[in-house]
């Protein structure tokens, strides 16, 4: 049997992580490559070739990415055109009316609209709220938009017509047709089934967008690494998805990598029994955060993406369009970064690979942080004179001294993560000062004791493998897979029978996956979970139950929750809106410290700043050497990842190879 | 005593926190789409003499009006009289009120025995009872045709919610059942207040979280008069117009005369006009309100919008005018329109002075309409929907279209949910291109939106402002195009008031389309 291996791998914009396991022996083996953008798949199994591992050993390849994510924040999609109703083709353009800031004029109210004008094709069709149809669809009118279509010239469609959650009959004709001329069509009854047209349209044009994208690698994975269903991709949710499901439904990739950072640190933090975690992911383009309170972390319906409105069930991660390739900027109002980065290629200037912008990064190399010498992952070296050279002009502009600057842009970066923190703990009314910081990503454990100075946080943790954490989280997630689907049946006068039919079928979708995987029924667990409101209101919460449904029990449960959340509840009927079903296979999968990475250069000390001002020579320490308590200031350095420990803060090892950094009373 | 710098910015970032957590809590549990789609509804949270300390991003208009609900309900309901778990409701103009529609709920907050903040829900409810369902009427003669006047009142106490008043409230409007639900969001929205509150004050003390409140003031007044001081000197004039319901139904004025005087700044709004005939009066908070925010867009600074920043600015509003109109007059629409209208005579008045921080001429009219259709239990169902115009264009930047501008800031509620809950068809929902002004930088456009009623009979209430006078350019820039308001009946269409109420029939389309932004700079 030579198939033996498991491989988790996480695409981000900058690098690719990979970690591949063997189960029988418990092998463990690491590496980061440099993402390819150009060339996603090649990446990928140049990736497999860095773990020393021939494709024909893969039995199970599993991956994040942050591809789509970085496509929608950096606003380089595809162009796609959208068929709306007649009458509504504006949508887009109109959104909600609500403005961001409400005391800036200075800035834009809302973002503009994702599809041009000139690619809305008004339909004439129109359904009424119960699916009715008051304007058929004729063939003449297809007719009319599929020579429209062909002049306009696009790849990807978004198909999004009035009231089509209740009624899906004219979408399901457009799907039919359309597919014979253009390549990609998303519909929004598949794609977001609920009412609120502008999110419904804003949801499928992401999808529509994501899909030349998606579809395009995917085949090529499919065709080059071609090992069936042991092919899966990270879902948003926290699960994982097959690869031909993924190809119809790109958006449930939309928080992909960041989703599978959050599983890793899940398991982190239910065996370390932190019971609030706050996951600090920074990678090279984005920065994602997320809340994990008693082992959960928790799930959403949907987020904003570039301000834009995106309806799926995924986990509650916020990201910020900041990373260490965030490109930093001197402006009238001061230094900013990102929302802009330099990807891998070109890269920070200090990559050497012909990046002349200054990002995160390179303030990070001027301090001294990296390594000069190792090659990063043996494949990019740091060039230091390159940082210089990017961010000299904008101490020049400030009239700030290198190092001064430097420390300055770290700050405002760490700034700007401070209030992605404060979001996700604002909204669930936690004090995020009482977490534990999580850190990981290439730039969250060089980063994270400056956050956590700011923020107020004394405890960090850098857990073993920190650098290829999500990739990691691909391999001990539980093995599940998702479906939700909106029901919104009051629960007065209920259809049981109905209702429960429903319900099981969408349990078979979720266990097939499982299943043509060669799981057993009986090791799979099912958890079901109502999203509820009162009738007359339009947020659901959720509620957990289990089949044969009991009406009586939905209730009470409901009241008690609405009771909690919102201190008081009422004797109105109540409304189950839609039921989201998780198979999965609890995961027994535990990697301890990776046997084979490969060690940093001999460690010495180097000059350091931590101030701005002094420089300071600071210890180096080789990460996997480390037995006992280091104090700050020190580097602690493995083959791909940076941590920083400044004065005042020190550094212990536990025996699995996290790291904690704790700040020293003063 | 001394402050920790640090532990300054965590109570003021908590106290926004908390405003905003408020607003969520109000948002996802309200029945009404008003509430829970277009979130008509603001937070706040006031020290213990009721100075505005921290709020949502909500509606700016419901804000700075907010900055004076508590002041004043303390001059008449002391706050030794208030007990822990007390909860009041009103809606009075004379108790810092904007119109009868915005029902606040005041929480105190106390700490060791202490009332340390307020905080404060205001929700619009869809109706609140009064002559016309909705609850505006647009030729009242005063406010008690307009809605049930509702005095400061413990709706709960430490006992709970007291079931007569809500039993009260419920038989004087015309949707009981939304109205319950709502008023115990509001209830539950300033709980999670006081939660957030006690808990600062846990970590921090209660005197350091006191002395923070005092010293945020301190900093925000210290910004505003930097801000006022790098103005130079002057005395500074503009005025704009309210479509009609001045003398002979004439154009209504709004004059404004700023004198920058080192770091102080008066407003004086005594040349606007008297009384007017409409519902197009208000109430000086909302007059106080409008300057609030006027000035912070004048400092061009970022600063926490509190009661420190309004300490340099002094606002004068003369009796019998559109802003002192006594306290009976009819004030439903003043809220949002006059209140509008002040905003585009102070940025009248610095055109010349600080262009790049101004806008053109905006949407300054909520655009409003309402649709209410009898129940067969004699309640009624009510739409409540404000439209988004253009964004007026800037010395850099084209105007943005369909969005709400300055005091505004409510949402549309999306066609489906309007369909599935009310007998209206959207029949169109579109931008009305072209309708924002030329210029070197072009004014935003307006929206379009039609309804076709399928009951037979609906009370529609509309305010369609800037219909007559539409918004201005700046610097050389053209105008938008003003509002339009049209009713089709039987084939044919007529152009209707802005300001109305009116019976419509079955199968009657009304449409609005709404005034694009102005330009800013002549085109070359």
């Amino acid at each position: 049997m030579t198939n033996v291996w498991e491989i988790g791998t996480d695409i981000g914009g900058t690098f690719t992580d990979i970690i591949a396991i063997r189960r029988d022996t418990a092998d463990v083996r690491i590496a980061k490559v440099p993402s390819r953008p150009q060339a996603p798949v090649q990446a990928m199994l140049e990736a497999i070739e860095a773990v020393g591992l021939q494709k024909s050993e893969v039995k199970r390849f599993i991956h994040g990415t942050t591809r789509i994510t970085n496509a929608i924040v950096e606003e380089r999609l595809p162009k796609v055109a959208l068929i709306a109703t007649r009458g509504f083709e504006d949508v887009l353009d109109i959104s909600r009316y609500r403005r961001r800031d409400l005391y800036r004029l200075d800035v834009v109210p809302k973002p503009k609209a994702i599809v041009p004008r000139e690619l809305c094709f008004a339909l004439d069709e129109r359904l009424d709220h119960e699916g009715n149809v008051l304007t058929a669809l004729s063939d003449a009118e297809i007719d009319r938009l599929i020579a429209w279509l062909k002049a306009a010239n696009v790849q990807s469609v978004a198909v999004s017509l009035l009231h089509a959650y209740a009624n899906p009959v004219h979408e399901q004709m457009l799907g039919e047709r359309l597919k014979q001329f253009v390549p990609h069509v998303s519909l929004s009854h598949e794609i977001n089934p609920e009412a609120r047209e502008y999110e419904r349209t804003s949801s499928t044009v992401f999808n529509a967008a994501a899909m030349p994208i998606a579809v395009e690698y995917l085949s090529e994975l499919e065709e080059r690494l071609p090992i069936g269903s042991g092919l899966q991709v990270f879902h948003s949710a926290g699960a994982m998805i097959p690869i031909a499901a993924v190809k119809r439904r790109p958006l449930v990739m939309a928080m992909s990598g960041p989703a599978a950072g959050v599983a890793a640190s899940v398991s982190i933090a239910r065996q370390l029994n932190k019971p609030r975690v706050l996951t600090f992911d920074m990678g090279g383009t984005t920065t994602d955060v997320c809340l994990i309170v008693d082992g959960q972390a928790e799930m959403t319906d949907g987020k904003l993406l570039g301000d834009r409105p995106l309806r799926q069930p995924m986990l509650a991660v916020h990201s910020i369009g900041a990373g260490g390739g965030s490109i930093v900027k001197l402006g009238s109002g001061g230094l900013s970064v990102g929302p802009e980065s330099a990807g891998s290629e070109p890269g920070p200037a200090c990559y050497g690979r012909g990046g002349l912008r200054p990002t995160i990064t390179d303030a990070n190399a001027l301090l001294g942080y990296l390594n000069p010498e190792t090659k990063l992952g043996e494949r990019i070296g740091i060039d230091l004179v390159a940082a210089v050279g990017v961010i000299a002009p904008i101490a020049d502009g400030l009239g700030l001294g290198l190092k001064e600057t430097a420390l300055g842009i770290i700050r405002v970066a760490n700034a700007t993560m401070a209030r992605a923190l404060r979001r996700v703990t604002v909204e669930r009314g936690i004090d995020g000062r009482d977490c534990t910081l999580l850190a990981f990503g290439g730039g969250g454990p060089m980063h994270a004791a400056g956050l956590a100075e700011l923020y107020g946080i004394t405890e960090i943790v850098v857990p073993a493998a920190s650098s290829a954490f999500s990739a990691l989280g691909c391999l001990t997630a539980d093995f599940s897979f998702l479906q939700q689907q909106t029901l919104r049946v009051g629960l007065d006068g209920i259809d049981l029978a109905r209702t429960g039919e429903r319900i099981d079928a969408m349990v078979d979708l979720a266990l097939d996956p499982l299943l043509a995987n060669g799981i057993a029924r009986e090791s799979i667990d099912v958890d079901l979970v109502a999203l509820m409101r009162y009738a007359a209101q339009a947020d659901a919460i959720p509620v957990p139950f289990t089949r044969p449904l009991d009406p009586a029990f939905m209730r009470k449960s409901f009241l008690a929750k609405h009771r909690e959340l919102y201190g008081y509840a009422t004797e109105e009927s109540c409304v189950i809106e839609s039921v989201r079903v998780q198979a999965r296979q609890p995961s027994t999968t535990t990697v301890g410290r990776p046997g084979t990475v490969a060690k940093a250069s001999t460690p010495v000390a180097r000059t350091c700043s931590f101030d701005g001002a002094r420089d300071v020579m600071t210890d180096i320490i080789d990460r996997s050497s480390m037995t006992g308590l280091i104090e700050g200031p020190a580097i602690i350095e493995d083959a791909w990842s940076t941590v920083v420990v400044p004065p005042g803060w020190q550094a212990t090892p536990d025996p699995s190879g996290n790291l904690y950094l704790t700040k020293v009373a003063s | 005593m001394t402050l920790d710098p640090f532990a300054v910015e965590v109570i003021r970032h908590g106290l926004s926190a908390a405003a905003e957590e408020m607003s969520l809590v109000m948002t996802r549990s309200a029945r009404s789409p008003l509430l829970r789609e277009a979130g008509d509804l603001s937070s706040a949270i006031t020290d213990a003499q009721g100075e505005l300390v921290g709020q949502g991003r909500d509606i700016p208009v419901h804000l700075g009006a907010m900055a004076y609900t508590v002041r004043e309900l303390l001059k008449v309901v002391p706050a030794s009289t208030l007990k822990q778990g007390d909860v009041l409701i009103y809606n009075l103009g004379a108790l810092g009120g904007n119109h009868l529609n915005d029902v606040k709920v005041v929480r105190p907050v106390f700490f060791e025995g202490d009332i340390v903040a307020f905080a404060v829900s205001l929700a619009h409810w869809p109706d609140i009872g009064g002559t016309w369902p909705g609850s505006y009427l647009a030729k009242a003669i005063d406010t008690f045709q307009e809605a049930l006047r509702i005095p400061p009142i413990r709706v709960a106490t430490a006992d709970g919610v007291s079931d007569a008043i809500v039993q009260f409230l419920k038989v004087n409007v015309r949707d009981p059942e939304s109205c319950e639900g709502d008023l115990l969001g509001q209830i539950a929205c300033t709980l999670a207040g006081e939660k957030r509150i006690v808990e600062l004050c846990a970590r921090h003390g209660k005197d350091m979280f006191v002395a923070t409140l005092s010293r945020l003031h301190d900093l925000s007044e210290a910004e505003m008069r930097e801000a006022i001081l790098a103005l130079p000197d002057g005395t500074y004039e503009g005025e704009d117009f309210l479509d009609d319901g001045g003398p002979n139904d004439e154009p209504a004025r709004v004059h404004v005369k700023i004198v920058i005087a080192g770091d102080e700044a008066t407003f004086d709004l005594s040349g606007s006009c008297d009384r007017v005939s409409n519902f197009c009066n208000t109430t000086s908070f909302i007059a106080r309100s409008a300057v609030a925010y006027s000035a912070r867009i004048m400092s061009g600074r970022d600063m926490q919008q509190n009661g420190g920043a309004l300490r340099p600015l002094t606002i004068i509003t003369r009796e019998g005018s559109i802003f002192e109109p006594g306290l009976t007059a009819p004030v439903a629409a003043g809220n949002h329109e006059t209140s509008l209208r002040i905003v585009d005579a102070i940025f009248l008045a610095m055109k010349d002075v600080i262009p790049e921080r101004l806008s053109a001429g905006g949407a300054t009219t909520s655009g409003m309409l309402s649709f209410a259709e009898p129940r067969a239990d004699g309640s009624w169902k009510m739409l409540y929907e404000v439209h988004a115009g253009g964004e007026g264009a800037r010395h850099d930047r084209n105007g943005c279209s369909a969005t709400r501008v300055h005091l505004t800031n409510t949402s549309n509620t999306p066609a489906e949910v309007i369909e599935a809950n009310y007998n209206i068809r959207v029949e169109q929902q579109a931008i009305r291109w072209g309708s924002g002004g030329g210029g070197k930088y072009h004014g935003g456009d307006g929206v379009v939106r039609s309804y076709r009623v399928l009951a037979p009979s609906m009370h529609l209430t509309s305010c369609v402002e800037r219909k007559l006078i539409p918004p201005f350019g700046l610097s050389g820039g053209e105008p938008g195009k003003g509002g339009r308001l049209t009713l089709e009946r039987d084939g044919v269409t007529t152009e209707l008031d802005g300001k109305l109420n009116l019976v419509l029939q079955r199968d009657d389309v009304i449409t609005v389309e709404m005034c694009g932004g102005g330009g800013f700079g002549s085109a070359v």
